[in-house]
């Protein structure tokens, strides 16, 4: 009988993302994340706070996901 | 020999080589003049720092989004009419019917012609006046069919054109996963009562998975950077001011190297998001799939 192989047998990171990561697909996602954020921040956010506060919560969201994401 | 990582690295060295100069090394540049002011006809030459000034010119800039936006349209009216058309000329290239030989090789024909050629042969049946189709349309329809004036009109030919060029890439790249399906499943869904959607839905699409990832991963990665034969058709006109037109003209005839960069580096983003949104999306990789 052929072996029915799951995400879960590769030994895949669980973490909160609803699917399983290694450490390269939690620090792309991060990277994503941080790049959108700038761009929102740029057109929405800027005449109200600075740019570094996005970089900041961009960085706080990016220790998130790579770690327990 | 074989379990030798360094004999490994060896011969991957050449491509890896090849990649890094030509792919990595002018990303790294574009990636710093997207972060400066650049204009050759500048009062001040050269490059000029200018941080994320580029960037917050390029999100309140309408002519970008709306370019964004059409290229979204375009590219996903072309690539789902592509695989629809693709599977089912595949489906039918896998059975046999009189002059299958030669139909098989007549309609990967579109794929031989440069993009540029494409452009301009549908060019030629579609400018008024001239072309068959405009005068077509008005004889039989009653309908004035100029795409110069209409941006729907020269989206809607920009996107059958793309369809005309691109499905015998689809239709072959999915009979290489039809064929490679085996038979024992499909068949054993038949002796359970399956009827022809459910074995298509159940086995043959979870099949076909990987090659339709990489098929649609190819025509999302060429329909957002398409220019040349969208641009030979319509000059760029309403309708079809796609995202590598909009970079092509703020490069070229602006000369504005550093804005220029910035929006080729968001597009990117923007397709390496979409492929891999889609990657999970269809790759099975979400919890609780099976792969």
């Amino acid at each position: 009988m052929q072996e029915q192989k799951t995400n879960k047998d590769k030994k895949e990171f669980d973490g909160f993302l609803p699917f399983y990561t290694n450490a390269f697909d939690r620090v792309f996602i991060s990277v994503v994340i941080l790049i959108g954020i700038h761009l929102l921040w740029l057109r929405f956010m800027e005449p109200a706070l600075p740019i570094e506060a996005a970089t900041v919560i961009s960085l706080v969201i990016a220790y998130y996901v790579v770690r327990r994401g | 020999m074989r379990n030798n990582p360094r004999i490994g690295w060896l011969l991957l060295s050449p491509t890896l080589l090849i990649l890094l100069v030509f792919g990595f090394v002018p990303f790294l540049y574009v990636l710093f003049v997207g972060f400066n002011e650049w204009n050759i006809f500048a009062a001040e030459e050269g490059l000029r720092f200018s941080g994320l000034d580029n960037y917050r010119r390029l999100v309140f800039d309408e002519d970008f989004t709306t370019s964004v936006q059409l290229t979204l349209k375009f590219a996903t009216f072309a690539i789902l009419s592509e695989l629809i058309l693709g599977f089912l000329l595949a489906q039918m290239l896998t059975r046999k019917f009189p002059g299958k030989w030669f139909f098989r090789i007549i309609h990967t024909f579109p794929l031989m012609v440069a993009p540029i050629a494409v452009g301009a042969i549908w060019r030629l049946l579609v400018i008024p006046g001239f072309g068959p189709v405009p005068f077509f349309l008005d004889r039989w329809f009653d309908i004035k069919y100029q795409i110069g004036s209409y941006p729907d009109q020269a989206l809607w030919t920009s996107v059958i054109m793309d369809v005309w060029h691109w499905t015998p890439f689809v239709t072959l790249t999915m009979l290489a996963g039809l064929s490679s399906i085996p038979r024992e499943p499909v068949e054993q869904a038949k002796v359970d009562g399956a009827n022809r959607l459910q074995v298509f839905w159940y086995v043959t699409l979870p099949f076909l998975r990987p090659v339709l990832l990489t098929t649609v991963f190819i025509r999302i990665m060429d329909a957002i950077r398409t220019v040349d034969e969208v641009w030979m058709l319509a000059g760029g006109g309403p309708g079809t001011r796609f995202t590598g037109i909009y970079i092509w003209r703020v490069v070229f005839p602006r000369t504005d190297y550093g804005y220029g960069s910035s929006i080729s580096l968001i597009t990117l983003y923007l397709t390496i998001v979409l492929c891999w949104l889609l990657f999970i999306a269809i790759s099975g990789r979400r919890k609780g799939e099976v792969e």
